[in-house]
């Protein structure tokens, strides 16, 4: 009895490869997980006035920096995937790379900011706002992290010509740790 | 390519290269807002800018980079049940976190929250963004006026006059006491034991007399003596007759 590799990327009773498939069905997840943590900060913000003064204190550029630097590496992701597509897994590798090196710009960024944040005394037990605040980019963060993480071994792959079908996986799951930015940001910096 | 080789895949082009820029532009647009809406004095604009913009920025990435507009159909009506049943979660649980009262309950931590979240700001405002747990310490050790710490605290609410106009009062059901109004010392429910009542509301609260609790206690911050000092500065509102 060989060691039988299983093929379950063949097997799809929907027609969506099942790597794809399974991505989409954690994203499903995660909108009700990101969903229902913002949806729980607007009705906060609503019914206590008393937000808006903690709110003001967030700093509009970084958060903006941040939302470029996020914007931009989703681009890479999904350039990464039509090279892959194109069969060239050194470059769809090397875009990657960029994406990465995004990811790691945020989550300095991100560091900087929480660390003037903190030392001026708003500690996520500050108050609501704050926990809030921490809570939800927190959880953002660590989307950040475990996506670059995963990216690289997928571009390590890539480069080897090896699983390219992984790179649009990976860019999937990438915009869409995007997409909660793209609402996190007007949330947290814009509407004050 | 093999594996991957699914419908989804053909059959179309998608100017990247454009997408990220139009993204980059509404990007700026919601950055902007708020500056534009401030000059125009419109403050609408800013909510347009941000949650418009974001909807709009969304849907392109979704449809664009993820490509969910060419994925089966199947897929999207996962994603659609669990986008609904966020709102449904979302407006399930709203009217109770938005209203802090309705025809059979109150929810008196959520106000007390308010109060203690504006006396708060109102006291860091002008200050130099001390941490929040110091706010205490700092009204206790400056040398203490009663003056002071009824703008810093009370006029929130209560007004820098003591009208019972301040910027958060104007939004309380009951509005704060107006210090100004002869009716209010005259009211039969203060003219016995005035002070005493004064006194209990200031430490103890609204509810220690059968008033509002949006009227928190504030004795943590006082000493006895300086309590006293509160009790004559409120009083010193009152018009002469
Ligand atoms: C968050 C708003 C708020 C703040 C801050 C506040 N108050 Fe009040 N206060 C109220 C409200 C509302 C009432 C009216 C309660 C009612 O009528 O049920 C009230 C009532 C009073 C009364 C009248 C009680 C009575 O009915 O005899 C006094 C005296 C008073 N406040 C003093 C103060 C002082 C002194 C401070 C600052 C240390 C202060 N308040 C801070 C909201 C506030």
């Amino acid at each position: 009895m060989a060691h039988v590799r299983p093929i379950a990327t063949t097997r799809s009773a929907t027609g969506i490869p099942t790597a794809r498939l399974a991505v989409w069905w954690i994203l499903a997840s995660e909108v009700v997980i990101f969903g229902g943590l913002l949806g729980v900060y607007l009705m906060h913000r609503i019914g206590h006035p008393e937000w808006a003064e903690a709110a003001s204190h967030t700093q509009t550029w970084l958060g903006a920096i941040n939302t470029f630097v996020l914007l931009t590496s989703s681009f890479t992701a999904v350039l990464a995937h039509q090279a892959a597509e194109k069969g060239k897994g050194k470059e769809a590798a090397k875009l990657l790379g960029f994406t990465i090196l995004g990811a790691l710009m945020f989550l300095m960024i991100k560091s900087y900011e929480w660390y003037g944040e903190i030392v001026a005394g708003y500690t996520i037990t500050a108050n609501n706002f704050w926990s809030f605040y921490y809570t939800a980019a927190g959880l953002h963060a660590l989307h950040v992290i475990a996506g670059a993480i995963i990216m690289g071994f997928i571009a390590v792959d890539a480069y080897r010509g090896r699983e390219l079908h992984r790179v649009e996986i990976i860019g999937i799951y990438w915009h869409f740790v995007d997409v909660v930015w793209i609402f996190l940001f007007p949330l947290l910096y814009i509407a004050k | 390519m093999s594996e991957n080789n699914d419908s989804h895949d053909d059959g179309h082009h998608i100017n990247y290269r454009g997408i990220y820029f139009a993204l980059l532009i509404l990007f700026l647009i919601s950055v902007a807002g708020p500056e534009v809406g401030e000059r125009l004095g419109l403050p609408w604009i800013t909510l347009v800018t941000a949650f418009g913009i974001a909807l709009v920025k969304a849907r392109l990435v979704i449809n664009n980079f993820m490509h969910l507009a060419w994925e089966k159909r199947i897929m999207k009506w996962v994603l659609a049940t669990s986008v609904i049943l966020m709102f449904l979660m979302v407006a399930g649980v709203a009217p109770d976190v938005m209203n802090h009262e309705g025809n059979n309950w109150e929810n008196l931590a959520a106000k007390e929250a308010v109060q203690r979240g504006l006396a708060e700001a109102a006291g860091y405002s002008d200050g130099e963004g001390e941490a929040e747990g110091e706010a205490e310490l700092v009204v206790a050790a400056a040398g203490f006026s009663a003056a002071t710490s009824y703008g810093q605290i009370c006029a929130t609410c209560h007004g820098a006059g003591g009208a019972g106009d301040g910027i958060a009062g104007a939004a309380l059901d009951p509005a704060p006491a107006n210090f100004t109004d002869p009716a209010f010392w005259n009211d039969p429910i203060r003219t016995d034991n005035l002070r005493e009542r004064v006194l209990t509301v200031i430490r103890d609260g609204g509810p220690a007399i059968g008033v509002s609790a949006l009227m928190a206690p504030w004795g943590a911050l006082y000493t006895d003596d300086q309590l006293e000092e509160m009790v004559d500065f409120v009083m010193s509102f009152r018009p002469d007759e």
